[in-house]
């Protein structure tokens, strides 16, 4: 597997694009048929990435940063914008500058350097520092049981907190219950129906912040040390040292939801209204200021805005049946409801993260609008009883090199060279509506901007950045052409000890005219991102595009890619052969095809929210894994090794292990777990069948550490009935239908699939058809 | 009155202790006796007043001749119409007796202390026992004042000379004194015990009045007038000629007339002694004989009255006859009334033995502020309903012509006296209680059984029923079933029937008490927070035990603050609710909880509020809202919900503007729609309240207030839940707590009732036409009271639909179905049946005073908020004048013209309807918010405290020591004119809600010192409370206080007035005899009447 021979494809810069050599035309490009795509991961860290105490200099005209791939004249103390071409002079404080005195920027390693910006760079003593915001929004519509998981997991977090982030708290069952912290004589608590819409002014009226409370400038908040105990947010809003105590009093007599549910009913839970209450909450005491909203949702909401169903049990939670037949007399109104709520907040800067456990569905399919387009993060679970969200939500608020990294109040501007417009960003953001010539006429996604809004990233947070040309035909632009491209990523962000911080990526790439030899196309395609983007586009479609068939748009996008770029004689499938650089794409499709992105109806629409939402924001790497999973394989002759993801991989003294994403299967052949059943590993002379059993575990734990969400671990023994955690995501090359062919110890996957064989010669088929 | 909320028990105590002794007299009344001549009273505006003065005299006739006025009087040519002895005053005597009823020792401070409070509680809520009713409800008891008129004895015997009928009536003019002295002496003895007994009762003794009663009574021998004749012997009013007869004349006659009518009255009530004596009022103990005069009188009377021969003597006539008389003489003739000879209530005596029904007829009831005790013998106590008319007219023009209202004053939870039996219980069973099948009437004494018993006939529709045939009885040779007198419901004008399912729409609910506080700054600074958690912390202990009883509690102020009292929590959870346009209750349980589970809790929290909102800058209040929200939260259950408010409620639901200043700022344009800010702002409350209503909660509002806080809008609650307002303005955290808290007190611990309704059915020929009182109406024949309690009065006026039959009976029953606060599902039954007449003359003798009084009062209020002010006072006058028109032209032998002539039974309405003029509610100058507590305080007012409230009794205390022995603790009345108010004297005067202590300016220090230990006047505050000082006469005052309120039913809340102050404005305004800035003196205003009524009649 091509990904893990190679550890950091993504380099410094962390960019990588389905193309790395563009066609020079519209045309050619549409032809390319895997659009013209960049995938960024804007804060990843990396050791090389120099940081640099002041202010990047900025293009007059295009506001790009100064960068390796300007000109500089050093004489005259001018650099020439690669993207504009406009000419800058230095400032005087560059006067220094000489071929031999660089600043870091300039650097050609340099593609990538990192600002650290303060208000007030000369005195940054007196920068403020932003303490992290925390509102916890809990459901206490659960059973007891549940709730004990969940206080007990809250009160882990807020034991990990750094002291003075400050803490919220806000419950919900029947009503949204905002628990005023400040107040020391008694509990008190601010009840707002569920039945209600609230808007944020009532919030802040209501909770007694009104006029007076409100900082004049938004976004940019001052003074807050002293300024905010003027506004109230003292009252519910605690640094975590001071209410530590009575948050967990708190909690401990926090009790389910004292409203009764009738027999046959779901409970009512407003999680619409408890969310917009927070929203305000935070709007009104921190303007522009990182805080998150933690949601730890137990079950669907059944009142007042963001309803999914009703509260009648003889309804079911809607599927993704339901959906396609338009028969969803919530959906439409819960997302409208969440879209509103996510435009809060993004223009407050805050983030919504979701901690969803639950058998059922909670909604995560509408409320993925506003946890996406805010940055957030979010785990769907069984149980708050389950590692997956226990872990991940430890994760989260873990400090160290295990931290996520959290950071707030992102922007993101790309700065790209003439002629290549901007469709559109996948990924957790939201366009910041910034129109500009770089702008496209059609949109993917986030699109209509040059700038976009992440309230909340993280180190692992990649976005997928299409492109489109210009439709004028650059090839009759005289000579001047530039054979080089240039795409400039400008991230600002606060980190987590509160400053500002701005990245400033430069990429270059070359064109070339594909019309007169697609060779250099050829071996600038990456396979990889192509799939992912594919996956990625796919999906969004899937969303937007009412009645889109997904599987034969990729099927038709996989022929035509085919027909364009492999070798064959027409209509003689036998001759077809592919490029080594596309050998592997059709195997991604064919995975991508099966799985559960294309596949939805074996999943509720919760569930395929959460797939997707994941799938858009993770890296190449991650998402790539998601689509086609990894499998190792174990056994006394060898060392573990990649094993095809084909049924014919299991063998009944092999131990597997199954990496996609979501989850992680260990897999015991069938004599393995004899033996294993047998007690044969705990005796001294079996050290190597108990190191066999262990080196699997070792491995996934190691998979486990790195990832948030965390993976659902499966271990399972062949033919147990948790094994078809593996079957379903193995090339059924071996059915019932041929299983007579098979070898003893093998197994059979029960489906009518196509097998990746068959696939392959159709497509073979197909794609040299005339 | 010591020390406002203390160490209650010895209070009780010692009203009771006192009280006792004098069971059968008080002093005061004793002294009355000279009054006594109530009975006829003829008031000869001539005459001086007697009033105080008759006090000394122990002789029946004696009286009121030794007044020098008399004689200066007697020069007039008034005559006494009647013969009857001349004062007008007869029953008049009702106000100031007021003081026998008892009072619940509740609301005294004592309360608290064990005893009181607990024996309260039980009886009633129970409805069980009626043992225990007499001590709990003790207090309540009504006294009948003085039944016959006594106070005035005023009257004045004008005697004979007038001439006017001197021949007639032998007793008349003569006697006036005479006569009238007895009948008054009788009465007021009674009462005065009355009062004691009701203190006592209430506390410790109950024991006490039935022995006192019993003494007393049989001594007297005198033939009751009333018990006897019904007819004749309620003669006893008779009529008083105010004219100028009076004077010489009483002595003499007294003894005459004494010995003729005496005989005559036994006669019909046979021996009214021992058997009897109880019963009647008869008795005047000591002046035995005096009483017989009535009768005399009545037969007298006959030939000359109308239609209505014999009896007159109960319609006394009264008059006035001022010299005035003549037409032209307007206000000159009004100077030569004397003013002591006009009618003016009489104090009453001790307790009267009241039995409802004699022989087989109905028998009057004595006036509803006298001290009586009632014996039910089928009809029910008069406290439970009192018709206007103890006769009913049989046509619906005789009503007309005679210008008064048919109406039914209902009270159904009424406190009994101590020594009544209680109310029995019968339970039938699953099936239910006997009724009608027609028009469901409930069974009762005046179900005539008939076919051996196999059928009944309803006295309601005039059905004939089949028997139930386990209910079947044979019938005795007399038509009764044998077993009539086991069972109560077929012997008791009131019983209680054991509601079956059918009566259960669910079960009955709990006893939930909400109490809302305000906890805006403006609440938490002038103490009034402090003051209502200090209250509601005590009054739990008071609140019935067991798991029935649930509590909830709430503040609020811009938001409403729910709290979570759950046991289980550390401490209580305090739950804001911030949407005060659209509220909601935070929890479905926990927010209402038994108080066992959370006493500690709530004891904690009460504690805290005050404190908790110290630094609230929160001025505004969300009453609506809060109210609302609380409704929400009690909804499934129902309850009372206790609302403290403090200031104008500006925020969220129902938020109110400060109509007030609106309209004085732009007063040109508010001038005529003035009383349109007496109405409700919106109609948002008003259907909030029907909601309310719908579910069972009864709220009622405490107002602790400095400012405006529109209560005509916010009333509107409470008058259709059941409630009931509370004002206490301007609030003063020094003296307001302790009424705050008895208030409370009372309001928890009375007997009452919940989610009830109330259906008056009445005989063919006669429905009712409208009720009016504080409920919820949602179907035209019943009333919802989502809460019912032994205070609350509801005025049921009557129409005929039909004629009657002369001689026949017309029967009224109210049927009450309610939850008791212990659970058990009720309906009380209270039936009434009274004779019908055909004689115009008949309605005027068997007026009922208090209740005429009650209905006009009620009208009045009625129309306050919908018509100007003016209009309404001429409303009142004139239906007074039409009264006295009617009488005056159709039953009254006119000798002269010149005189004017009031029946007997009614001859103090002018007085009072010149004090209703005056009152609060109809005085141009009032405060809105005054006037508008003013009529919802009316709306609900119960008959014997109608009178009190315009008419307030007076007495001077700076004198207490002066009267001794006489074994009564109220020192005598005094008329409400400055005349009587001296310089050096500090006089007492309370309307039974407010008392108000006045210094004149040269008042002995040493007395000022010693009750109140201030050194000089000029130290007296304006808030104050009343302390018990180590000296005697502090003690006194501090005794007649609690006697007072005992017999209220009220704490009273203190004001101190000096002369030349504005507390003295308000002290003088209250004299209603004068004349001032809200009207014309009481002389003058009479004079008014006869020229009106003079001109009419030409």
């Amino acid at each position: 597997m091509s990904e893990m021979a190679n550890t950091d494809p993504e380099g410094i810069d962390a960019v990588r694009m389905t193309w790395n050599v563009w066609p020079r035309t519209k045309v050619e490009a549409s032809k390319c048929v895997v659009p013209l795509a960049a995938t960024i991961s804007p804060i990843r860290s990396h050791p090389d990435i120099p940081t640099l105490p002041y202010a990047p200099l900025r293009c007059r005209t295009c506001t790009a940063a100064l960068n390796a791939f300007a000109r500089v004249d050093f004489t005259a103390k001018i650099w020439i914008c690669p993207f504009c071409y406009q000419r800058n002079h230095f400032p005087p404080h560059y006067a220094m500058i000489s071929e031999t005195n660089l600043p870091c920027e300039l650097y050609p390693q340099y593609t990538t350097v990192q600002y650290a910006l303060y208000p007030d760079p000369n005195n940054p003593a007196s920068a403020p520092q932003f303490p992290p915001v925390f509102v916890f929004v809990l459901d206490t519509c659960m059973i007891e049981e549940e709730l004990g998981f969940v206080k007990s997991a809250m009160k882990q977090a807020i034991g990990l907190l750094p002291e003075n982030a400050l803490v919220g708290f806000v419950s919900f069952g029947t009503q949204a219950h905002v628990h005023e912290l400040g107040f020391s004589d008694m509990s008190k608590v601010y009840v707002f129906r569920g039945s209600k819409e609230v808007s944020k002014e009532q919030v802040l009226e209501q909770l007694g912040l009104g006029a007076s409370g409100r900082r004049p400038t938004p976004g940019h908040p001052k003074g807050l040390q002293n300024g905010y105990t003027d506004t109230g947010v003292n009252r519910f809003l605690l640094p975590a040292a001071d209410c530590e105590f009575t948050l967990n009093s708190l909690l401990d007599e926090l009790h389910t939801d004292q409203w009764p549910v009738k027999a046959g009913q779901r409970a009512l839970r407003c999680t619409g209204v408890a969310l917009s209450v927070a929203a305000g909450l935070l709007g009104a005491c921190m303007p522009g200021t990182g805080a998150r909203i933690v949601a730890l949702v137990g079950g669907p909401c059944t009142e007042g805005p963001g309803t999914i169903v009703s509260e009648d049990l003889s309804e079911p939670v809607r599927s993704h049946k339901d959906l396609d037949k338009d028969a969803v007399p919530y959906f439409k109104k819960a997302v409208k409801f969440y879209d509103s709520l996510a435009k809060q907040l993004v223009s407050q800067g805050h983030v919504l993260d979701l901690f969803a456990s639950a058998l059922d569905q909670v909604g995560v399919a509408e409320m993925k609008v506003a946890v996406e387009r805010t940055g957030g993060l979010v785990v769907l679970a069984e149980s708050f009883g389950h590692p997956v969200f226990k872990d991940s939500f430890k994760r989260m608020f873990e400090d160290g090199e295990q931290s996520l990294g959290l950071c707030f109040n992102g922007t993101l501007e790309i700065n790209c060279s003439k002629d290549i417009k901007i469709q559109g960003v996948i990924g957790p953001c939201t366009s910041l509506e910034k129109k500009g010539p770089n702008v496209a006429d059609t949109v993917i996604g986030e699109g209509n901007t040059t700038a976009w809004k992440m309230c909340g990233l993280d180190k692992s947070t990649c976005l997928t950045v299409l492109f489109d040309l210009s439709s004028s035909d650059r090839s009759n632009a005289p000579g001047v052409a530039n054979p080089q491209l240039y795409l400039q990523f400008l991230t600002s962000y606060q980190d987590p000890d509160g400053k500002t911080m701005l990245r400033v990526t430069t990429v270059t790439r070359q064109w070339v005219d594909s019309a007169v030899s697609s060779e250099e196309l050829i071996q600038g395609f990456d396979q990889e991102t192509a799939a992912v983007v594919m996956a990625r586009v796919t999906s969004q479609k899937m969303e937007m595009e009412e009645g889109f068939d997904a599987t034969r748009w990729l099927d038709r996008n996989l022929i035509r890619l085919c027909s364009k770029f492999g070798d064959y004689r027409k209509d003689d499938p036998s001759s077809f052969t592919l490029n080594p650089c596309f050998s592997l794409f059709p195997q991604f499709m064919f995975n991508l095809r099966r799985s559960q992105f294309m596949q939805v109806f074996n999943n509720s629409p919760d569930e395929t929210a959460y797939f997707r939402m994941l799938l858009n924001r993770e890296n190449i790497t991650n998402a790539a894994v998601m689509i086609q999973p990894s499998l190792i394989a174990y056994s006394f002759n060898s060392l573990p090794q990649p094993a095809l993801l084909d049924v014919a991989s299991i063998s009944a003294d092999r131990i597997l292990l199954l990496d996609s994403y979501f989850s992680i299967v260990i897999f015991h052949g069938m004599t393995i777990a004899q033996w294993r059943n047998m007690g044969y590993q705990n005796q001294p002379e079996h050290q190597a069948f108990a190191q066999l059993l262990q080196a699997p575990q070792t491995d996934a734990q190691m998979i486990i550490r790195d990832r948030f969400p965390v993976p659902r671990l499966v271990v399972c023994d062949q033919h147990g009935s948790q094994a078809r955690f593996l079957l379903a995501k193995l090339n059924p090359s071996a059915t019932y239908n041929n299983a007579n062919e098979m070898a003893a110890g093998s197994d059979v996957i029960f489906t009518d699939d196509v097998s990746l064989q068959v696939f392959f010669e159709h497509l073979q088929k197909l794609a040299v058809q005339s | 009155m010591a020390a406002p909320v203390p160490p209650g028990a010895p209070r009780s105590g010692a009203n009771a202790r006192q009280q006792p002794p004098p069971p059968n007299f008080n002093p005061n009344y004793q002294t009355n006796p000279n009054s006594l001549a109530d009975n006829m009273q003829n008031l000869n505006l001539n005459r001086p007043f007697t009033m105080p003065n008759s006090g000394p005299r122990p002789p029946p006739f004696g009286q009121q001749p030794p007044f020098p006025q008399s004689s200066v009087s007697a020069g007039f040519p008034v005559a006494s119409r009647s013969g009857q002895p001349p004062g007008m005053v007869g029953r008049p005597a009702v106000v100031p007796s007021g003081p026998p009823q008892s009072t619940l020792p509740a609301n005294v401070l004592p309360g608290r202390p064990v005893g009181s409070p607990v024996s309260h509680m039980p009886p009633f809520g129970s409805g069980l026992p009626s043992a225990s009713l007499p001590s709990s409800t003790g207090g309540a008891v009504l006294p009948s004042v003085a039944f016959p008129s006594s106070g005035v004895p005023t009257v004045s015997v004008a005697p004979p000379p007038a001439g006017s009928l001197p021949g007639s009536f032998l007793s008349s003019s003569p006697f006036t004194g005479g006569p009238a002295v007895p009948m008054s002496n009788a009465l007021a003895g009674p009462l005065s015990n009355g009062t004691p007994a009701v203190g006592s009762g209430a506390l410790p003794g109950p024991p006490q009045f039935p022995s006192a009663a019993s003494v007393s009574q049989p001594p007297v021998g005198p033939p009751p007038s009333m018990m006897s004749a019904r007819p004749p012997a309620q003669a006893s009013a008779m009529h008083s000629v105010l004219g100028s007869s009076a004077v010489s004349s009483p002595i003499t006659p007294p003894l005459p007339s004494a010995s003729p009518f005496s005989a005559a009255p036994q006669s019909r009530p046979p021996p009214p002694g021992s058997p009897y004596g109880p019963q009647a009022w008869p008795m005047q103990p000591q002046q035995g004989f005096q009483p017989p005069h009535i009768p005399g009188t009545a037969h007298a009377q006959p030939s000359r009255m109308f239609g209505m021969p014999q009896q007159l003597p109960n319609q006394a006539a009264t008059t006035i006859s001022p010299a005035m008389g003549q037409p032209g003489a307007p206000l000159s003739g009004s100077s030569k009334i004397d003013p002591s000879q006009i009618p003016r209530p009489a104090p009453s005596a001790t307790p009267i033995v009241y039995e409802t029904r004699h022989g087989n007829s109905a028998n009057p009831p004595p006036p509803a502020t006298s001290d009586y005790i009632v014996r039910d013998a089928g009809n029910c106590s008069p406290r439970y309903v009192r018709c206007t008319l103890n006769q009913i007219p049989c046509t619906a023009d005789l009503l007309t012509t005679s210008g008064m209202q048919l109406s039914l004053l209902v009270q159904p939870m009424a406190l009994p006296h101590p020594s009544e039996d209680p109310i029995q219980v019968v339970d039938f069973g699953e099936s239910g209680p006997v009724r009608c099948s027609r028009c469901k009437g409930y069974i009762n004494p005046f179900m005539k059984f008939i076919d051996q018993g196999r059928k009944f006939i309803c006295n309601l529709c005039g059905f004939t029923d089949d028997t139930p045939r386990d209910y079947h009885c044979n019938l005795g040779p007399d038509g009764r079933r044998r077993d009539a007198d086991e069972r109560p419901e077929l012997c008791k004008g009131t019983v209680e029937f054991v509601a079956s399912k059918e009566y259960m729409v669910r079960d009955p609910m709990p006893s939930v008490y909400f109490f809302l506080i305000d906890v805006s700054m403006n609440a938490v600074q002038t103490g009034a927070t402090a003051a209502a958690c200090s209250a509601i912390s005590q009054v739990i202990a008071d609140l019935p035990e067991g798991p029935r009883t649930l509590v909830g509690i709430a503040t609020f102020d811009s938001t409403v603050h729910f709290y979570n009292l759950k046991r289980a929590l550390q401490q209580p959870l305090m739950l804001i609710i911030p949407d005060i346009q659209d509220v909601y209750t935070p929890l479905e349980t926990d927010v209402i909880v038994q108080l066992s589970e959370c006493r500690q809790h709530l004891e904690l929290l009460l504690e805290n509020i005050p404190t908790m909102f110290q630094t609230s800058t929160t001025a505004e209040s969300c009453f609506g809202a809060a109210i609302k929200a609380a409704f929400l939260a009690m909804k499934c259950t129902g309850g009372k919900l206790l609302v403290f408010q403090s200031v104008l409620p500006s925020v969220g639901t129902g938020a109110l503007s400060s109509r007030e200043a609106e309209g004085r700022t732009n007063i040109s344009a508010s001038e005529k729609e003035a009383h349109k800010l007496l109405q409700p702002a919106d109609k948002i409350l008003k259907t909030m309240a029907i909601e309310f209503a719908e579910y069972q909660v009864c709220v009622d509002v405490f107002l602790t207030t400095q400012s405006y806080v529109d209560i005509a809008s916010i009333s509107v609650i409470p008058r259709t839940t059941g409630g009931q307002v509370y004002y206490y303005y301007p609030f003063s955290a020094v003296s307001d707590p302790a009424k705050l808290y008895n208030d409370l007190r009372w309001n928890i611990t009375r007997p009452q009732g919940f989610e009830a309704v109330m259906r008056v059915r009445c005989s063919q020929g006669i429905q009712v036409h409208d009720y009016s009182g504080n409920f919820c109406r949602r179907i035209p024949t019943d009333i919802d009271l989502p809460g019912i309690d032994c205070d609350k009065c509801i005025l049921v006026t009557l129409k005929h639909d039909d004629k009657l039959q002369d001689g026949s009976e017309c029967a009224f029953q109210c049927a009450l179905l309610y939850t008791t606060v212990y659970g058990q599902r009720r309906i009380r039954v209270t039936n009434l049946s009274l004779p019908c007449t055909n004689m115009l003359s008949n309605l005027f003798r068997s007026a009922d005073l208090d209740a005429q009084f009650a209905n006009f009062l009620k009208q009045a209020a009625i129309e306050i908020p919908t018509a100007p002010l003016m209009q309404v006072r001429d409303q009142v006058t004139n239906l007074c004048i039409n009264i006295l028109l009617s009488y005056r032209k159709f039953c009254a032998t006119v000798s002269s013209s010149g005189q004017l002539i009031l029946p007997e039974a009614l001859k103090l309405l002018p007085l009072y309807t010149l004090a209703l003029i005056k009152s609060t509610g109809l005085r141009n100058d009032g405060r809105i918010d005054d006037r508008s507590f003013w009529f919802n305080y009316v709306s609900s007012l119960s008959t014997p405290l109608a009178v009190p409230l315009v008419y307030p009794r007076m007495f001077a205390i700076h004198n207490l020591n002066s009267k001794e022995g006489d074994g009564s603790i109220l020192p005598s009345t005094i008329p409400l004119s400055s005349e009587h108010v001296s310089d050096d004297g500090i006089y007492l005067l309370e309307n039974g809600e407010d008392v108000l202590i006045y210094f004149g300016s040269s008042v002995d220090l040493n007395i000022v010192q010693q009750l109140f230990g201030f050194t000089s006047v000029d130290e007296v505050p304006t808030q104050f409370v009343m302390q018990q000082f180590d000296n005697p006469l502090s003690k006194k005052l501090n005794d007649v206080v609690n006697v007072i309120r005992q017999q209220r039913c009220s704490y009273l809340r203190s004001k101190l007035c000096k002369k030349g102050d504005p507390s003295g404005m308000l002290f003088l305004s209250c004299m209603v005899e004068d004349k001032n800035a809200g009207g014309a003196s009481y002389v003058e205003f009479l004079v008014h009447i006869h020229r009106q009524i003079q001109m009419k009649m030409s």
